[in-house]
């Protein structure tokens, strides 16, 4: 098991980005209500605030799924992506909030238990602009509520990397029930096309952001074409490998992370063990390969992290041939340790 | 380094690194706000229904049970006028109708506490249960007066909500409420609006004049047509049709 979620401690930037966060959602919501009060003076306090705290949830969740992609763009988002994780809690708990404003007041106190009503009020499957739209925000809020117990990295150790990740991709389909929810909920009352454009300008934000950086990883991806000799395959010149960093290249499939420092070279698997963060976009940092995604760090030489950690990646045979740096494509078992090349 | 590189776990980030998140978070703040004054402007008025929510008065009248608990008392509600009869429909705390609380009760005289709630020409009142004091022995009502057969296009809502307990308190968003409300015992009432946007409301009742709450729980808060026998009780009309023959309209 590893011991990593330990070593993250509550820090200045964790308090700043929560910070942040939350006045974010306190000035959408104050500025919803406001606005709701001024122009619909006859509307009631809890309408309003259903209304006020469905729209901020979906709203976050559009911010939430657009950090990922903005960090392939520019690094410099990857503060965003640190704690993008609290940005989930954030979201689940405003649409609990929604949820159980709604429960109250449009189930409660009636003829049924609320969460009966809630399955069984409304049971017109057979045409669309009647289905049942609590249904689909209900299946959100469930996997919302899944996501953010098992956010912290205790569930990422337990549940293991693949099964953790495969229930964080469930915020996908989250996003996909809540289109439905606000299309064949709200949407069917509100009418303005303005309401229906704001809600396709963020779909085809997202959209556009993921088929945009997932064009340009697929091309990145093309099997590396460089010349071969025993079983080694030229990979770039020592030159165009920036001091500290890496060239990231594509051997038999997988990514390999070349990286150049003190003087030698090392190429290890460029998918980081946390969350297959793209370590080859990282930089050695006091001797250490680290993530940019949230820090993990490995040996240059092993693909091992440092003790107490027991993370390891692949690492890969390199050697250096008149100023070209040549690697030989088949992995080595996480951890095993490969003599650097070393430059000039 | 070519670039400088963030890791989280440092207690600060690099300058340039945070200069640039400065601007898109500033960025956010405002699309957020520009997007909260959108959406919350731009959505339909809520309704002008009042509900007179924590203020409890005293009514006096006539219970009548069918079809569905209403009080028959001697003026309209919040007018000196005299001598003329007015309906005003019951209902009970929740998404419940008042038929437990004037079982039996059918053209007795009494006197009850409850809030009020209105909206256009329309009354009712939320009864508090153990109120209704029985104040004289019946009295026989009115019939109701025919005004012939009409077919009529408007949707199903919950009177209670509709009328002022729930803003907006009809179509899709409020369905699930609605069946609740009506499966509950609260007046099933077909609004239908005129070319100026007037609203008129239809008290629905079956062929026989009795309630049809829980056989028009999948017809509601949607655009219907029904044709039926239009009768005028004081002031409130009833629209007599069986729920089999509600047609939707697509
Ligand atoms: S993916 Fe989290 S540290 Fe690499």
């Amino acid at each position: 098991m590893t011991l990593a979620y330990q070593a993250i401690s509550w820090n200045r930037q964790k308090r700043v980005y929560d910070t942040v966060m939350a006045g974010g959602v306190l000035t959408f919501l104050a500025v919803f209500v406001v606005t709701g009060l001024v122009l619909h003076s006859e509307i009631t306090a809890e309408a309003l605030l259903i209304r006020a705290l469905g729209t901020g949830a979906f709203l976050l969740l559009n911010v939430v799924l657009s950090i990922g992609p903005l960090c392939r763009v520019d690094p410099r988002f990857l503060p965003m992506l640190y704690n993008r994780r609290h940005m989930g809690v954030a979201t689940f708990l405003l649409g609990a909030a929604h949820g159980g404003f709604a429960l109250v007041q449009f189930h409660a106190l009636g003829d049924v238990n609320p969460l009966v009503s809630v399955l069984t009020g409304n049971t017109d499957v057979q045409r669309l602009s009647e289905f049942p739209f609590e249904w689909f925000g209900l299946f959100a809020l469930v996997l919302l509520f899944l996501m953010a117990a098992t956010s912290h990295d205790f569930w990422l150790a337990n549940l293991t990397a693949p099964v953790w990740k495969a229930l964080h991709m469930g915020v996908y389909l989250a996003y996909a029930a809540l289109v439905l929810h606000v299309v064949l909920g709200v949407l069917q009352a509100e009418t303005s096309p303005w309401l229906v454009g704001v809600l396709g300008l963020g779909m085809a934000w997202i959209l556009g952001l993921h088929v945009f950086t997932g064009w340009r990883e697929w091309c990145g991806d093309r099997e590396h074409a460089g010349a071969t000799a025993d079983g080694f395959v030229e990979v770039c010149a020592v030159a165009d490998i920036p001091e500290n960093r890496a060239r990231v290249v594509t051997l038999g499939g997988e990514r390999v992370a070349v990286f150049r420092y003190d003087g030698k070279v090392s190429a290890l698997s460029s998918v980081c063990r946390h969350q297959n963060g793209p370590l080859g976009e990282g930089c050695v940092v006091d001797g250490f390969v680290t993530c940019p995604w949230h820090g993990y760090q490995y040996l240059p030489e092993t693909g091992a992290s440092p003790p107490p950690f027991t993370e390891s990646v692949p690492t890969f045979a390199v050697k250096i041939v008149m100023g070209q740096v040549w690697v030989h494509p088949r992995p080595n078992a996480p951890g095993t340790r490969v003599e650097p090349a070393k430059i000039g | 380094m070519s670039a400088p590189f963030y890791i989280g776990y440092n207690a600060k980030m690099p300058p340039a690194t945070a200069a640039f998140l400065r601007r898109w978070v500033v960025a956010l703040f405002v699309a957020g706000a520009g997007v909260a004054v959108a959406l919350a402007g731009l959505q339909h008025r809520y309704g002008d229904g009042q509900f007179e929510f924590g203020i409890v008065k005293s009514f006096d009248g006539i219970i009548s049970e069918s079809p569905y608990p209403n009080l028959i008392v001697r003026r309209p509600i919040g007018t000196d006028a005299k001598d003329v009869r007015s309906r005003v429909l019951l209902v009970a705390p929740g998404k419940h109708g008042a038929q437990e609380l004037v079982r039996g009760l059918e053209g007795r005289a009494v006197t009850l506490q409850g809030s009020l709630i209105t909206r256009d020409n329309q009354s009712m009142i939320e009864v508090r249960p153990g109120t209704i004091a029985v104040q004289a022995a019946a009295v026989a009502g009115d019939d109701g007066v025919p005004l012939g057969n009409f077919t009529l296009r408007g949707e199903i809502v919950d009177s209670k909500c509709y009328f002022g307990v729930m803003k907006p308190g009809n179509l899709k968003p409020h369905k699930a409420c609605a069946i609740r409300c009506i499966s509950g015992g609260c007046p099933p009432v077909l609004v239908v609006r005129d070319a100026d946007g007037m609203a008129v409301y239809f008290v629905l009742a079956g062929s026989d004049g009795g309630a049809v709450s829980s056989d028009v729980l999948d017809k509601i808060a949607e655009p219907l047509e029904i044709t039926g026998e239009v009768e005028r009780q004081d002031n409130v009309l009833v629209l007599k049709a069986e729920p089999g023959t509600y047609r939707r309209l697509e």
